[in-house]
């Protein structure tokens, strides 16, 4: 059942997969014979849900490009401001190698509006690029991981704890487990006040261990909830190998047999992420239930990194030095590579007309600089007031100093 | 002898009591059971017993703490590493389960279990979730369960042993910020009791008690008043559970001014049951408590190394106490 990534693990098998599109069959109907034959019959399948990708405008396509271009930068930048900005003090847990699922999920969801009107998305400690694809402001995002007062949290979270309900990104969550079931929380709300709102939790296969997996699905299926699972199987919970946490090979398996609707998608494909999502979204807002959509996918950063690394040693950020049980074999790493979010999106777009090499070239110079002034702005930022630390415990008031005794 | 680590120190223990005892077991997740120091052979807990007794499992304390617990019941002794993301989760098993069950079966069920919990390192930048240091009081507020918490290699190896050969259940508390220090540590097995404190100074002007990642901070500033030229006795709890009060009421009884130094929050800190048991002791003595404020850890150095307790903090604060 559902995508088996081996039956295209190649740049050809993708190309030809994307030919199959409507837009680039027209336009290359003639040559395309040979590249058909290479699609595999469960993989057009799962990524061919109701064309809707398809269909969108170009505008609403090269926007998802540029979300994913804004994450990739965003982590690019960061990675090199670890390994040579003496002064930058933020960590991050790498989401390079992911942002397909991120962008084609969030470019489903309602982003803008009321908060009671938005969909509500809440995220893991690999956050920053389902914040941005959520719409969340880079440059209060690049401040608040620089610990800066003006930041996005006021620099009392930092990466892991990002949020910024405006846009209905409720937040990212530092610890596995807790996220999908404040989701379905989130989801009986909305449906008990009768907002066609949808909740979306974005985990890890980590989570599939967690007693909260189990419970969160269980109770959106009894409930009928309008809430959206997205596991994103980026194969490793932190440096252990998902075979160590979960039976299955497809964790949509679980979902099933909770009685949900489940998907298997090529997290490397926007566009199939986006239809997954575009279905799942339907769904719940059409009072119809939960849905679980598993999108395989990888980070090709270690599980975190900090500043003050060193490139080449001790990993960074290329394997992970703490992974005893089971490292990354980097001809892994690199069979990933082979098919990268980012050229698999540009090559998609310009196969379908809706960008030439050109304009990509553009689009991305553009993105950088727009990075580059994310992060600039965010260094001339304030540190913070320590004695601000003791506000925000609840709604009024301040915590007392105790630590002078 | 050999300078070791905090957790080398701990799974020699373990690595010692596994290799008596061929039923025991560990539990991990995320966490692998490796340590190594210069001139010793590397530990590898998985490596060498297998994994049919080591166990790497997914995110879930709660199964992981509930399965060291029932393999208690069954006969078998067994520890586990819950790491510092997780530690809340083990709640219900201790508080409901393995700190009731002997009492409850009128003595018939033993949880000879061991549950090192790691306690973040406090560390500025990671913010609510990941640099706290909270729960010492929590575990040691439940009945039936034994919470220590060592601050030294020397004592985390020795109340391993203890803990591991204990036919209770044992919260064994790793401070994680503990990490880097370094001691000398004898190679073979021996006990450090699970009911002792320990003073690390004497002297006859003030008591500072404390315990864990905040006796660092009192003996830099012990050694500070100290070389002004008071008299300070510095008591290290190691045990919260069944808290050693004699040592430390002896010694106010002695001094008559008492600073507790805690790094988790002020309210019902370790330090707010000594300061109680030792005024319904003392007479005429004089108290003062540093911790953590009411308030989590905020992400920003800047914040939060303003609110976490350190040895100045301690230094001025005996000061204004001895007058």
């Amino acid at each position: 059942m559902g995508y088996e990534r081996d039956d295209i693990g190649s740049d050809a098998g993708f190309r030809a997969l994307n030919t199959t599109s409507r837009r680039g069959f027209l336009r290359i109907a003639g040559l395309a014979g040979v590249s058909l034959s290479l699609v595999s019959a469960a993989a057009q399948a799962e990524a061919e849900i109701g064309f809707w990708a398809k269909d969108l405008s170009n505008e609403k396509l090269v926007d998802m490009f540029r979300t994913i271009l804004r994450i990739r930068w965003h982590e690019r930048t960061m990675a090199d401001k670890m390994l040579s900005d003496p002064d930058y003090r933020g960590y991050n847990h790498f989401c390079a190698g992911q942002e397909a699922v991120a962008a084609g999920c969030c470019a489903a969801l309602r982003n803008s509006g009321p908060y009671d009107q938005i969909d509500l998305v809440f995220s893991t400690h690999r956050p920053t690029g389902h914040a941005i694809a959520k719409g969340v402001d880079m440059k209060l995002m690049c401040a608040e991981n620089d610990f800066r007062a003006t930041g996005l949290n006021g620099g009392y979270g930092a990466e892991m704890h990002l949020s910024d309900p405006s846009v209905g990104f409720v937040g990212a969550d530092g610890m596995v487990g807790p996220g999908p079931v404040l989701a379905t929380g989130a989801a009986f709300a909305i449906r008990a006040r009768e907002s066609d709102q949808v909740a979306v939790f974005f985990g890890g296969d980590g989570t599939y261990a967690t007693p909260h997996f189990h419970s969160a699905l269980n109770n959106a299926r009894l409930l009928g909830l309008p809430f959206i699972y997205v596991l994103e199987n980026n194969l490793y919970h932190q440096y252990a190998h998902y075979s160590f946490s979960c039976p299955h090979t497809d964790i949509a398996e679980a979902a099933r047999a909770y009685g949900i609707p489940a998907r298997v998608v090529d997290g490397q494909d926007v566009f199939q992420t986006y239809n997954a999502m575009h279905e799942a979204v339907d769904r719940a807002r059409a009072g119809n239930g939960p849905s679980f959509i598993e999108a395989k996918t990888y980070r090709y950063y270690n599980h975190w990194g900090a500043p003050g690394a060193t490139a080449g040693e001790l990993g960074a950020f290329g394997y992970d030095p703490l992974a005893i049980s089971s490292f990354r074999p980097e001809r892994e790493v690199r069979a990933w590579m082979q098919r990268d979010p980012v050229n698999i999106a540009r090559a998609t777009l310009i196969n379908w007309g809706v960008l030439d090499a050109g304009q990509a070239e553009a689009l991305e110079t553009e993105v950088r600089a727009e990075v580059d002034a994310a992060f600039a702005w965010a260094a001339e930022q304030p540190l913070c007031n320590p004695e601000d630390g003791l506000m925000h415990v609840y709604a009024e008031g301040r915590a007392i100093a105790r630590q002078f005794g | 002898m050999t300078e070791k680590s905090w957790m080398y120190a701990v799974l020699e223990a373990v690595q010692a009591e596994m290799r008596a005892d061929p039923a025991m077991t560990w539990i991990f997740e995320l966490t692998p059971p490796v340590a190594s120091t210069p001139g010793r052979p590397v530990i590898n807990l998985e490596t060498e017993f297998g994994r049919k007794r080591v166990v790497n499992t997914g995110i879930d304390e709660m199964w992981m703490v509930g399965a060291v617990t029932g393999a208690g019941l069954s006969g078998s002794r067994a520890a586990t590493y819950i790491p510092y993301q997780g530690i809340g989760m083990t709640f219900q098993m201790l508080q409901n389960h393995a700190g009731k069950l002997r009492h409850m079966t009128g003595g018939k069920a033993s949880i000879p279990v061991v549950y090192v919990m790691e306690f973040t390192g406090q560390t500025p930048g990671f913010a609510g979730q990941h640099s706290d240091y909270e729960m010492d009081t929590a575990f040691a507020h439940l009945v039936g369960i034994r919470t220590v918490v060592p601050s030294t290699p020397y004592d985390a190896k020795g109340m391993m042993h203890a803990a591991l050969r204990s036919p209770d259940p044992v919260v064994f508390i790793y401070p994680a910020g503990l990490r880097m220090l370094m001691e000398d540590v004898p190679d073979e097995p021996y006990e450090v009791p699970l009911d002792k404190a320990a003073v690390r100074t004497e002297g006859s002007d003030i008591t500072i008690v404390s315990s864990g990642p905040g006796m660092q901070i009192s003996l830099e500033a012990a050694q500070r008043l100290q070389a002004e030229g008071a008299g300070v006795e510095v008591i290290d709890l190691r045990v919260l559970k069944e808290m050693d009060s004699a040592t430390f009421i002896n010694s106010v009884a002695k001094t008559k001014r008492l600073l507790t130094v805690d790094m988790s929050y002020y309210t019902l800190c370790p330090g707010a049951e000594v300061i109680a048991r030792t005024a319904e002791n003392v007479d005429g003595a004089r108290y003062k408590r540093i911790a953590f404020p009411d308030a989590p850890p905020p992400a920003s150095p800047e914040m939060f190394l303003w609110m976490r307790p350190d040895a100045n903090h301690v230094f001025d604060a005996a000061r204004r106490l001895i007058g």
